[in-house]
């Protein structure tokens, strides 16, 4: 079944770079490398909300940010990952809207916790960045 | 559990994904196939979504070094020559260094095996003059209940005595010991039990009990003859138990073996009116934080008390306070740590051969390589690919390798057990396979970093093209190769020295003056003991008896006795200045018979030997004796003053009749001492080595001469019954272990410095078939093709054997003290081993020369 996915693995190599967790804006030109962890807040931020499925977390975040962020999908689920093995998010199994079954990622009370803390973070770095970028 | 979790549903997750993102986008028209890739092309590549996410997991180098050791397996079965090759020079290279680090390990790392090993001491008073080591019995009593640092102390003493057995008289190796020592020993019977003090009681040991007594537990709780005095059997000791005790003073005299029994005495001063004291082998445990110093200094205190309460007997002036340990492994040591670092070179020279068979290897690879980094493998994932290779490579050869150490163990403690002390109790342990362990891992790591290196500037680009010759890389490769040759062969050049300085003074040692013919000699001994041989003249007796029936066996020559220097003596001649007591030169004195001189071929200088009928006591006296003692005079007719009581102008005066040369006709490895020799008829024989001249080989005579002798007394047997030549083989074993150790060593890095050199010339010929052919179609000779090849290996191998020779020449300090007659520097030692060393590169390079000569110009340009 899986390998209807797989690309042609001439040299069974595959792996040899760790994909970082990488977003694209919507041109690709003007493609920034966003800083690491990002992708973490904003996942934990958007599932503050409450219980979502992969899919809808990137959804969630492409709208919520009028689709100026696209999340490229394949980085989502390393990071999903990496947030349970922390212990911040945690899954159960659910039926979605069209009766399908679905891993539907919840925050846990760490989650919740490291999010006020990534947050607080992350607006103190955008503040100092915007005060060297446009001084008063 | 919570990522066996996490990974199972994974393609689950990211199908389930993909379907949705699909079914958006026919929700937005698209076409179900158009939807798909999209939904494909948004998610991007699913293979690294996966990996990130088992990275998450577990981690990642886990996953590539398995996929690293896959990939190398399958190399290694498709280069089975290589890979043979290469874990043949390994198992040879980690081997030798496991079965050298393991009797390392049992003789210097693992502590003794007694109870608290690192507070026991050896206690001994000795005299600067005389090599031996013993404490008197007064001094042990004094020491044992007025030292109150000492927490226990134990004497003993080795001597061969008479058990019958089974109606039988065996001569057996016992050990007579305080009664401390059983306690001290940590000795616990299999069979019955330890005597109690004071009880005349033995202990057998388990290989004695079995041997003499047919392992027959009746005999325990039994009474034996013990030198025709009836002794308890008490007990038999485990099987496993084995003593370590230092080796017994040469002057004994005893077969090298193992003890057969201990018999528990009890230490008593000696009566006012006796001739002599007892003399005992002494150690100790300590109190526990008690320092070595502060036992010396009490022990010192305590004996210049009990020299002051018996000036008459004073003992021997100095005292010595060791750890045990160093006192029965201490002298192996330096032989030991030479040994380990030699073969450390060997590995280190098996190393350098297998990095050029990497660095060759690799340099084919350069395509696989060019390919692995153009599709995205980094610098540091192709140097682990290396690394990785080597690595199950040395795993592989350290396995083996241990197989020869097993081996190689096995065929030393067959060959010479008695050479190093300890040496029966070398096992490959935890610590000797961590060893073999380490060693695989840093040869691993040394030479699979070699090619990984060569290779790391790579040009992808320029490998890839098509018809590209492979060789701009190759020339850096080269060069390191060329430098690894030269290392290996300076590493051989020191290993030879090493290796040939020992020889040298093997040959030395061995190297008997004309007319001494060990090997045309046979030799056994006897020790008087029990009652009737308590006065001398039956000692006499039995002396006479047995030269008398040995001289009456057919097929046999001159024979003759010899205590081989067993006594000593305060050397005091007439007319000298006379000496007091303390400053008197210390002499040997060996009490022989007529034959003994031309039964083994000493010979005399001046004057003659002595006869079995003098009238009274003569001396000869050796080489070194008249000229130290008799400086420039001739000793002949010359009287030596024996002592006959404290009074000295009581002492007889025996004349000097005669001088024979040095011979070291008991221990090879005894440096010339004075000698003087006086007949049996004059002085009272202790212990005698009877030595009969065969006309063939003496193993063969020994049967008929041992059933001739055997019945002139059954309760003095005659033991240790060998050719001279393998007795005084046995003297110098640690020497034949050592020449035996560094020859093998030498001989596989001679071997491994070959094949380096092969391998460079050869492949560099290899790689320059199409130069060597444009030369040749341009009018170079097969001469000068030659020439060049062979030049090529010989700016190598000289530059290699220079550095080697200058290292050797600073190195070989390390083993002067086991030298003997050769200086560490010796030039014709060197010499030998630079020609050597420039005959075996000269050999290596002749075949690829060859081969470049027969180059065809047309074939080598065609294939281009």
């Amino acid at each position: 079944m899986q390998r209807e996915f797989t690309h042609l693995d001439v040299l069974g190599e595959a792996g040899i770079h760790l994909p970082s967790p990488r977003m694209s804006t919507k041109s690709d030109r003007e493609r920034i490398e966003l800083l690491q962890g990002t992708l973490d807040l904003l996942i934990l931020r958007t599932l503050l909300l409450g219980p979502a499925h992969g899919h809808a977390i990137t959804k969630a975040i492409e709208r919520s940010s009028d689709d100026v962020l696209q999340v490229e999908q394949g980085s989502l689920y390393p990071a999903l990952h990496r947030l349970i093995k922390r212990g911040w998010i945690a899954f159960d199994h659910g039926t979605s809207e069209n009766n399908r079954r679905a891993k539907y990622y919840r925050l846990t009370p760490k989650g919740r916790k490291q999010l006020d803390v990534e947050t607080s973070k992350w607006e103190t770095l955008s503040r100092a960045i915007a005060r060297i970028l446009r001084p008063a | 559990m919570r990522r066996r979790r996490s990974l199972d549903d994974l393609d689950e997750d990211i199908r389930d994904h993909i379907a949705r993102e699909t079914d958006e986008n026919v929700g937005r028209g698209m076409t179900p196939a158009d939807a798909r890739d999209a939904a494909l092309r948004k998610f991007g590549n699913v293979t690294l979504a996966k990996e990130g996410v088992r990275a998450v997991w577990i981690p990642i180098w886990f996953d590539q070094v398995l996929q690293d050791a896959r990939y190398g397996f399958r190399m290694l079965r498709r280069n089975p020559g290589f890979s043979a090759v290469v874990i043949l020079t390994l198992a040879l290279g980690i081997g030798l260094n496991t079965a050298v680090f393991s009797v390392v390990n049992a003789v210097l790392v693992r502590p003794l095996s007694y109870a608290s090993p690192e507070r026991l001491v050896w206690v001994a008073t000795y005299d600067d003059r005389s090599p031996m080591e013993f404490v008197t019995a007064p001094d042990f009593l004094a020491f044992r209940d007025q030292a109150s640092s000492l927490d226990r102390i134990a004497a003993f003493s080795i001597g061969m005595e008479r058990v019958t057995a089974k109606d039988e008289v065996v001569p057996a190796r016992i050990a007579t010991v305080s009664h401390e020592f059983w306690d001290l020993a940590g000795m616990s019977p299999a069979l019955g039990r330890i005597p109690s003090a004071g009880e005349d009681a033995i202990v057998l040991s388990h290989a004695f009990f079995e041997r003499a007594f047919a392992g027959d537990g009746s005999v325990v709780g039994r009474p034996v003859t013990v030198n025709e005095r009836q002794v308890l059997v008490a007990g038999v000791l485990r099987a496993a138990f084995r003593p370590q005790l230092p080796p017994p003073p040469a002057a004994a005299q005893l077969p090298p073996g193992d003890l057969d029994g201990y018999h528990d005495m009890v230490v008593r001063p000696p009566a006012p009116n006796a001739p002599g004291v007892q003399l005992f082998s002494v150690f100790a445990r300590l109190k526990p934080g008690v320092t070595i110093d502060e036992v010396r200094s009490e022990l010192e205190t305590v004996r210049a008390n009990q020299r002051r309460a018996n000036p008459d007997r004073p003992g021997p002036p100095r005292l010595r306070v060791v750890p045990f340990s160093e006192k029965i492994v201490g002298r192996a040591r330096t032989p030991l740590l030479v040994l380990l670092g030699s073969v450390i070179l060997v590995l280190g020279i098996a190393c350098a051969n297998i990095a050029n068979l990497l660095l060759a290897r690799a340099s084919a690879r350069q395509k696989e390589v060019a390919i692995r980094t153009a599709v995205g493998a980094g610098r540091g994932r192709v140097l682990r690919q290396f690394v990785v290779e080597s690595l199950i490579l040395a795993m592989i050869g350290g396995a083996a390798g241990l197989l020869v150490a097993r081996a190689g163990l096995a065929a030393m403690l067959r060959l010479i057990p008695q050479a190093v002390p300890r040496l029966s109790e070398t096992t490959i342990d935890s610590r000797v396979l961590a060893f073999a362990f380490g060693a695989s891992i840093a040869t691993a790591l040394a030479c699979g970093i070699a090619p990984g290196i060569a290779l790391w500037r790579t040009n992808v680009h320029d490998v890839l093209k098509d018809g590209a010759r492979p060789a701009s890389a190759s020339a850096g490769g080269l060069r390191v190769r060329r430098a690894l040759v030269a290392v290996e062969l300076a590493l051989a050049a020191v290993l030879l020295v090493g290796a040939a300085l020992m020889i040298k003074s093997f040959w030395r040692i061995t190297a008997y003056p004309p007319g001494f013919a060990p090997d045309r000699v046979l030799t056994m001994k006897f020790q008087f003991s029990g009652a009737r041989y308590r006065e001398t003249q039956p000692r006499r007796a039995y002396v006479d008896e047995l030269l008398r029936r040995v001289r009456s066996t057919p097929g046999v020559g001159a024979a003759g006795v010899s205590s081989n220097g067993e006594n000593r003596l305060l050397l005091m001649i007439e007319g000298a200045p006379p000496l007091p007591v303390e400053k008197r030169p210390v002499v040997s004195m060996t009490v022989t018979s007529a034959g003994y001189a031309s039964a083994i071929g000493m010979r005399v200088l001046k004057g003659r030997w002595l006869s079995d009928d003098e009238p009274s006591a003569v001396y000869v006296i050796n080489e070194t004796l008249a000229r130290r003692h008799f400086a420039g005079e001739d000793p002949i007719g010359k009287r030596i003053l024996l002592p006959n009581g404290p009074d000295p102008r009581n002492a007889q005066q025996v004349p000097v009749v005669g001088v024979v040369a040095d011979l070291r006709y008991a221990n090879l490895e005894s440096a010339a001492e004075p000698e003087l020799f006086t007949d049996y008829q004059h002085t009272r024989p202790v212990g005698l080595n009877l030595a009969i001249r065969t006309a063939g080989d003496p193993s063969a005579s020994a049967p008929a001469i041992r059933a001739r002798l055997a019945d002139i007394d059954p309760t003095q047997p005659l033991f240790d019954v060998k050719p001279l030549d393998v007795a005084l083989a046995d003297s110098i074993a640690p020497r034949r272990f050592n020449v035996i150790l560094l020859v093998t060593f030498a001989a596989s890095a001679l071997l491994l410095a070959l094949v380096g050199i092969y391998g460079v010339i050869a492949y560099s010929v290899a790689q320059r078939t199409h130069e060597i052919g444009v030369r040749m179609a341009l009018g170079a000779q097969r001469r000068e093709v030659v020439r060049m090849v062979v030049r090529q290996g010989m700016v190598i191998a000289i530059a290699g054997i220079a550095i080697g020779i200058a290292a050797a020449l600073a190195l070989t300090r390390v083993i002067a003290s086991l030298l003997y007659e050769v200086t560490p520097t010796d030039p014709p030692t060197f010499a030998v081993v630079v020609c050597a060393l420039m005959a075996t590169a000269l050999a290596a390079c002749c075949g690829p020369a060859v081969k470049a000569a027969l180059v065809d110009p047309i074939v080598a340009l065609r294939c281009e």
